[in-house]
């Protein structure tokens, strides 16, 4: 186990790509406190089943756009478990729709989640790891949409454009400290979020993958456990793409 | 409190700020130049001082960010203005400044941020 004992928070834990990161940490030694907004069933799931694997592991409901919810949380972290070694920015949502359509309370819930929430959570976690620790890991949840692009999906990718910009600069002030950042880029994930659009092209974007299949979020989580691992160290300020391939940008056949 | 008693307490904060050994951290040294500080650091030792003698250090109060990162209001052709000498004055009376007025270059403004010099802000904070 490379995390045993250590602290984390993940956000947007419940369901999807969090979910397998929450159970990849805490398969790992790792105590693992993690963030859900509206899914208490799936999170109560998570728990149970970390429970049953003999993990270590805390549900909190609160919305990352809220920006009482990251203090409150790492607050009650810290009173429970004294420090905080990763923190995990994973909550995210889209709100897609044409630009000429797109209503400014699309791009509002879009990068008040997304984008931040990821700075509510740096900011809650920071001086706790700067000063306090001076280690730590932060791993945000990226998406190749930041820099390969889909129609309906300006707002979502100027938000994750954002976290790798925020990613690469906060790397640079936290170095000295002993605290990395960095950021995975999922591809085409199998999760609730992407059910509409794998409705509609699944089969289209399977065959743009090179590597024929699309991800899982345990592809993701594994990338994820790395970045917060031992032989990560030397890692930061980096945005990873885990995506089959597919910003290769091959053509189709 | 007497200014021997700041300084060591001072210097184990320093020790623990910048890991340093505990014999670097002289009156004399400055923080920057001899001590290895870095923005963050400075940060850090306003957290601790804060903390270790109960204090409340304002923004600008200790180390004035507006000068230390040049705005040209404070700052200009590589020397400090003498608006900008007021202003250091003004912000940090417990500093002496008179070699520094006599050729107020920039890049030696981080010179005069010393341990005496934290060790006699705190002094005047405690006075206050």
């Amino acid at each position: 186990m490379i995390l045993k004992d250590q602290v984390a928070i993940v956000t947007g834990g419940s369901r999807g790509i969090g979910r397998a990161i929450v159970t990849g940490l805490a398969r790992e030694g790792a105590r693992v406190a993690f963030v859900y907004r509206g899914s208490e069933e799936a999170a109560k799931a998570v728990e149970a089943d970390i429970v049953g694997r003999g993990g270590i592991v805390r549900a909190y409901q609160g919305d990352v756009a809220d920006p009482a919810t990251a203090p409150r949380i790492v607050e009650a972290v810290l009173a429970e478990w004294g420090r905080v070694d990763i923190l995990v920015n994973n909550a995210g949502l889209i709100r897609d729709g044409l630009f000429v359509r797109m209503e400014p309370e699309d791009w509002h819930t879009v990068m008040a989640t997304n984008l931040t929430g990821v700075f509510h959570f740096c900011k809650a976690v920071a001086q706790q790891m700067v000063f306090k620790q001076r280690s730590g890991r932060i791993v945000n949840i990226s998406s190749v949409a930041a820099d390969h692009h889909n129609v309906g999906q300006v707002n979502y990718s100027a938000s994750k454009g954002a976290i790798n910009s925020l990613t690469r600069a906060l790397a640079v002030e936290l170095g000295a400290r002993g605290v990395t950042v960095n950021a995975v880029a999922p591809g085409f994930i199998e999760t609730d979020m992407t059910e509409a659009v794998r409705n509609k092209a699944g089969d289209l974007i399977k065959k743009a993958i090179p590597l024929k299949r699309l991800g899982q979020p345990e592809d993701i989580a594994a990338v994820v456990v790395f970045l917060c691992g031992p032989s990560a160290g030397y890692i930061t300020g980096q945005v990873i793409t885990v995506d089959g391939g597919l910003s290769l940008g091959a053509v189709i056949g | 409190m007497s200014h021997d008693e700041i300084f060591e307490k001072v210097k184990a904060l320093m020790v623990d700020a910048l890991s340093v050994d505990e014999d670097q951290v002289t009156r004399q040294a400055r923080l920057q130049a001899d001590l290895g500080a870095e923005s963050i650091d400075f940060l850090d030792i306003v957290f601790r001082l804060e903390r270790e003698f109960g204090i409340k250090i304002d923004r600008n109060e200790l180390f004035p960010e507006s000068i230390f990162q040049g705005d040209p209001e404070f700052v200009k052709d590589g020397k400090v203005t003498e608006k900008g000498l007021a202003e250091l004055k003004a912000k940090m009376p417990f500093a002496d400044l008179s070699a520094f007025e006599a050729n107020p270059k920039f890049d030696q403004i981080s010179d005069l941020f010393t341990v005496d010099l934290i060790v006699r802000y705190v002094a005047s904070k405690l006075n206050s």
